[in-house]
C-alpha cells in the first residue's frame, strides 16, 4: 500500500521532470561544491559586509561632516582632513605610532620565530611550555593591562622588585616618557608572542624533516640548516606575520595603553588610534576622528602594500 | 561501510549536507536580520519602550563597597517616590564609572539612545550645553531655590536658566597619613601651610619612610585638571579672565606648573599613583605619606578603614597667595533628546529643586547619610549640620575649614581642558619648560576662542 502510494506520489514529479525546459538543468558536481563553497562563505560574507564593510563606508562618508556628537551633521567637505594636515598632536601621535610599530614589529618577529624554533625540538615538557606560552593570549588585553599595571607599579611592582635584588635602582617604568612607550611595548611583545610562536610552529611543521636529515648528512650544522632551510621555507609564514603584526600594533593595542597609561606620561603612549578614541569619544567630534580613523586605513593599505613588495608577494626574492 | 565521496548516504537523522548548507544560510539570514534591531535596541532611552524614562547613573547596585550599595539605594529610593505619585515612570539604569565617563554616555547620545536623565560633572558641563543636550530645569524650581543653591549653581547656569542641579560639593584638600607621619617623626604641628613647607614635609616623608611624600594626580584627564586648578587660582592665575581672554601665561599658572614640577623632580611626588589609586590600600599598607584628594573619600575611609589614622587639612598657599580650592560635584540634568524631556525635566525639579522638606532632606541624606559631601544648598547644609551630618572631625573639618573659599570646577570646552592637561602633563611628568608650556597652551586656547561660540566660559 504505502509503495503504490508513494510510485503515486512520485509520478506528477517525475512527469514534471520530464516536461522541465532544456535550460533547466541540474548543476553538476563543480556546480555543486561552488554553490556549497559560497553558502559556506555566505555567513562571515554577511557578517563582513555587515559590520565591518559597512562601518568602514558610514565612517568614511562622516569624515566630511562637522558632527557634533549630538545628533548635529554639518557638510564640511574635505575641512577634516584639511584640519588633520594642520593638526600637530595627531602628528605627534603618528611619530609616536611609528616608534611603536618599528620598535614592536620586528622585536615580536625575532621572538616568536625564536620561540617557534625553540619549540620544534623534540625535548621533554615541549607541549607545556607552548601552552604556557600561548596561555597570556587567552586573556584579554584590559586583564593583561591591569595584572601588568600592577607589576610595573614604582613601589610595589615586582619588575622593581627584581631589579631592586639585581642591584638596579627602580623605576618608574609607566610613568616616565622616556620609559612608557618600551614598557608598552614589551607588554605587547609578552601578549602576542605565544600566538604568533603557533603560527610560526605550523609553518615550521610544513617542512619536510628529509630535508633537514639531508643538510645533516651534508654537514650543515643548526645555524647553516636554519640559514638554507628553515629560512627560505618559512617565506610565507613570515610575509603573514609581518602583515598581520603589523596592522595589530596600529590597532590592536588601544585596549593595553587605556588601561596601563591612558595615553601618557606626556602623550608618550598616545598613538594614532588613542588620539582618535579621544577625539571622538572624548571630544566628541565625530566627524574628526572618522577622517583621522580613514586616513590610518590608507596608511594601513599602504604599508600592507610596501611589505608586498618588499617581500615580493611572500617569496623575499625571485628564486 | 560507507564511504565519504558520492553514493554516501547520511546516517539516519543525520542532516545531509544540503539540508546543513541550508539550515547556515537560514540562520545566517536570520542573524544578519535579527542583528540591526538588536544593535539599536541597546542603551536603552525612553524611546525604545513606549514612556519609561530611564536615568543613568553610575553608583554599582551589586558593588562590594557597601557605601555604594547604599547610595545606589538612594537613587532607587528616589526613582520610587517619583513613580508611586506620578505617571510617567522612571527606571534607574547603572553604567560603571569607566564607561560612564569615557565612551558609553557620549555615543549613546550620538546614536540617538542616550538617557533621558543623567548625572554629569561640571567639566562635561558646556560641551553637553553646547550640544543641545541639557533641558532647562529653571520652569520646575520652586521660589527660593536659586537662592537656596546659591554659587553653587554658578557654573550650571546660562543666560539666568539653570540646567543642571548639583546633588553634592566636592571639595578638595590634603589628606595625611598618621602612621607615616609618626615613623617620619612629624606631628599636627607640622602641617604645612605654604607650598614650601608642603614640599619640605613630603620630602621629610619621603627620605624617612621610603613612602611617597605627596601625591598628586598623575593621569591625563578631565580629572587631573580638576585637581590642579586650584594650585594655579592660589596665586592669582586663571584660565580666562573676567572679559573672556586667554590668561593662562600668567604667574599664577606657571608657579602652578612648577610646584607639581618641582615635587616630581625632587622625587616627592610619585610618577604614577601608589597602589594603582587605591587610596585605601596606600594608606593602610604606607605607600603615601599625603594625598591631594576629595571629601569623598571620608566615606571610603569610614567603609574601608575605619580604624586607620588619617587626617586632613587645608591646601597650603604660595607666598602671597590667597586659599582656594576647587569644588566638585556632580548635578541632575534631563536630556531634550528623550520621548519626554518635560517630564524628565520635572523629575530633576522634584527631586532636588524643591522647597519642601522631602527635597531638602533628600540631600541632607545623599550629602550626610550615604555619602559623605557638602550640601550644594543653605538649607541642607544646616539641617545636615543640625541633624550631626557634620559632627566628626573630618567633615567638621571639610565644612568650616576647606569648603569655605572654595571655587567651582571650571566649565571648560574639550579643547581647552586639552590645552592645559597637556601643559601640565609636559612639565610634570616630561620636564619641560614651564615657561613654553604655559605660553603653548595659551596659545592654543586663544585660537580656539577667537572662533568660539556657546556658553560662556566664566
Amino acid at each position: 500500500m504505502t509503495s503504490i502510494a508513494t510510485q503515486q506520489a512520485r509520478a506528477p514529479g517525475a512527469a514534471a521532470a520530464q516536461a522541465a525546459p532544456a535550460g533547466r538543468r541540474r548543476l553538476g558536481r563543480k556546480g555543486r561544491e561552488r554553490l556549497a563553497a559560497a553558502l559556506f562563505l555566505l555567513p562571515d560574507g554577511l557578517g563582513l559586509a555587515l559590520f565591518v564593510v559597512l562601518p568602514m563606508l558610514l565612517s568614511f562618508l562622516l569624515s566630511f561632516f562637522q558632527v557634533s556628537g549630538f545628533g548635529s551633521y554639518e557638510w564640511i567637505g574635505v575641512g577634516n582632513y584639511e584640519r588633520m594636515v594642520n593638526d600637530p598632536y595627531f602628528w605627534s601621535s603618528m611619530g609616536v605610532t611609528a616608534k611603536y610599530v618599528v620598535l614592536m614589529v620586528p622585536t615580536l618577529f625575532v621572538v616568536s620565530l625564536s620561540l617557534g624554533v625553540l619549540m620544534k625540538q623534540m625535548l621533554p615538557g615541549m607541549s607545556v611550555y607552548r601552552t604556557a606560552l600561548f596561555l597570556p593570549h587567552m586573556l584579554s588585553l584590559v586583564v593583561v593591562g591591569l595584572l601588568w599595571k600592577f607589576m610595573l607599579d614604582d613601589q610595589t611592582g615586582v619588575v622593581n622588585k627584581a631589579g631592586g635584588e639585581l642591584g638596579l635602582g627602580a623605576r618608574s617604568w609607566l610613568g616616565d616618557p622616556g620609559l612608557a612607550l618600551y614598557a608598552v611595548i614589551a607588554v605587547t611583545v609578552w601578549y602576542y608572542m605565544g600566538y604568533y610562536m603557533i603560527i610560526f610552529l605550523a609553518g615550521l611543521n610544513e617542512i619536510p624533516r628529509e630535508l633537514y636529515e639531508a643538510a645533516r648528512i651534508d654537514g650543515a650544522g643548526p645555524w647553516t640548516s636554519f640559514r638554507r632551510i628553515t629560512w627560505p621555507l618559512l617565506k610565507p609564514t613570515s610575509f603573514f606575520v609581518l602583515i598581520v603584526s603589523t596592522v595589530a600594533a596600529i590597532t590592536g593595542t588601544f585596549d593595553l595603553i587605556f588601561v596601563l597609561t591612558d595615553g601618557g606620561p606626556a602623550n608618550g603612549t598616545a598613538v594614532a588610534m588613542f588620539y582618535i578614541y579621544q577625539q571622538a569619544f572624548v571630544f566628541g567630534e565625530y566627524g574628526y576622528a572618522a577622517a583621522l580613523g580613514s586616513f590610518l586605513v590608507l596608511v594601513m593599505v599602504a604599508l600592507s602594500w610596501l611589505i608586498f613588495k618588499a617581500t615580493k608577494g611572500g617569496r623575499f626574492d625571485d628564486e | 561501510m560507507l564511504q565519504h565521496g558520492n553514493g554516501a548516504v547520511p546516517a539516519r537523522g543525520a542532516p545531509s549536507r544540503r539540508r546543513f548548507l541550508g539550515g547556515t544560510a537560514g540562520a545566517a539570514a536570520a542573524t544578519a536580520a535579527a542583528a540591526t534591531p538588536l544593535l539599536s535596541g541597546c542603551g536603552g532611552s525612553a524611546s525604545a519602550d513606549g514612556g519609561t524614562l530611564k536615568f543613568w547613573h553610575f553608583y554599582d547596585p551589586k558593588a562590594s563597597d557597601p557605601a555604594m550599595v547604599a547610595q545606589s539605594k538612594w537613587f532607587d529610593q528616589l526613582i520610587k517616590g517619583w513613580n508611586d505619585t506620578h505617571d510617567v515612570k522612571i527606571e534607574p539604569y547603572f553604567v560603571p564609572g569607566v564607561s560612564y565617563q569615557g565612551s558609553k554616555m557620549v555615543t549613546a547620545f550620538a546614536a540617538g539612545a542616550g538617557p533621558d536623565i543623567f548625572l554629569l560633572s561640571p567639566g562635561d558641563f558646556t560641551r553637553y550645553y553646547n550640544g543641545g543636550i541639557l533641558a532647562d530645569l529653571t520652569p520646575h524650581l520652586d521660589d527660593g531655590v536659586v537662592e537656596d543653591y546659591g554659587t553653587s549653581l554658578t557654573s550650571r547656569t546660562v543666560d539666568g536658566k539653570v540646567y543642571a542641579l548639583p546633588m553634592e560639593v566636592e571639595p578638595l584638600a590634603m589628606f595625611y597619613n598618621v602612621p607615616v607621619w609618626e615613623k617620619a617623626g612629624l606631628s599636627e604641628a607640622d602641617i604645612p601651610t605654604t607650598w614650601d613647607q608642603l614640599l619640605d614635609t613630603g620630602d621629610k616623608i619621603r627620605s624617612k619612610t621610603g613612602a611617597a611624600g605627596l601625591v598628586f594626580h598623575t593621569d591625563p584627564g578631565y580629572y587631573q585638571n580638576f585637581t590642579w586648578y586650584c594650585w594655579m587660582w592660589q596665586g592669582g592665575g586663571e584660565v580666562v579672565d573676567k572679559a573672556g581672554n586667554v590668561a593662562f601665561d600668567s604667574k599664577g599658572a606657571r608657579q602652578a606648573l612648577a610646584l607639581w614640577q618641582d615635587a616630581v623632580e625632587a622625587g616627592i611626588a610619585p610618577r604614577t599613583l601608589p597602589a594603582a589609586d587605591d587610596r585605601i590600600t596606600a594608606f593602610t599598607s604606607d605607600l603615601a605619606g599625603m594625598w591631594q584628594i576629595g571629601i569623598w573619600e571620608v566615606q571610603a575611609f569610614k567603609a574601608g578603614a575605619p580604624d586607620h589614622e588619617y587626617g586632613v587639612f587645608k591646601l597650603p598657599v604660595p607666598p602671597g597667595g590667597e586659599y582656594t580650592t576647587t569644588l566638585g560635584g556632580w548635578s541632575f540634568c534631563a536630556s531634550t533628546q528623550g520621548a519626554n524631556p518635560d517630564a524628565a525635566a520635572e523629575f530633576c525639579g522634584w527631586a532636588l529643586g524643591g522647597m519642601s522638606d522631602e527635597s531638602i532632606d533628600r540631600t541632607v541624606e545623599w550629602c550626610t547619610g550615604v555619602k559623605s559631601d557638602i550640601s550644594p544648598r543653605t538649607s541642607a547644609l544646616e539641617r545636615g549640620a543640625e541633624r550631626g551630618g557634620y559632627d566628626s572631625w573630618a567633615m567638621k573639618t571639610f565644612k568650616e575649614d576647606i569648603f569655605p573659599g572654595g571655587r567651582a570646577e571650571p566649565r571648560y570646552p574639550p579643547i581647552v581642558y586639552k590645552a592645559i592637561s597637556d601643559a601640565i602633563q609636559a612639565t610634570m611628568l616630561a620636564g619641560k619648560g614651564v615657561d613654553g608650556e604655559a605660553d603653548r597652551a595659551a596659545q592654543t586656547i586663544d585660537a580656539f576662542l577667537k572662533s568660539y561660540q556657546g556658553a560662556s566660559l566664566i
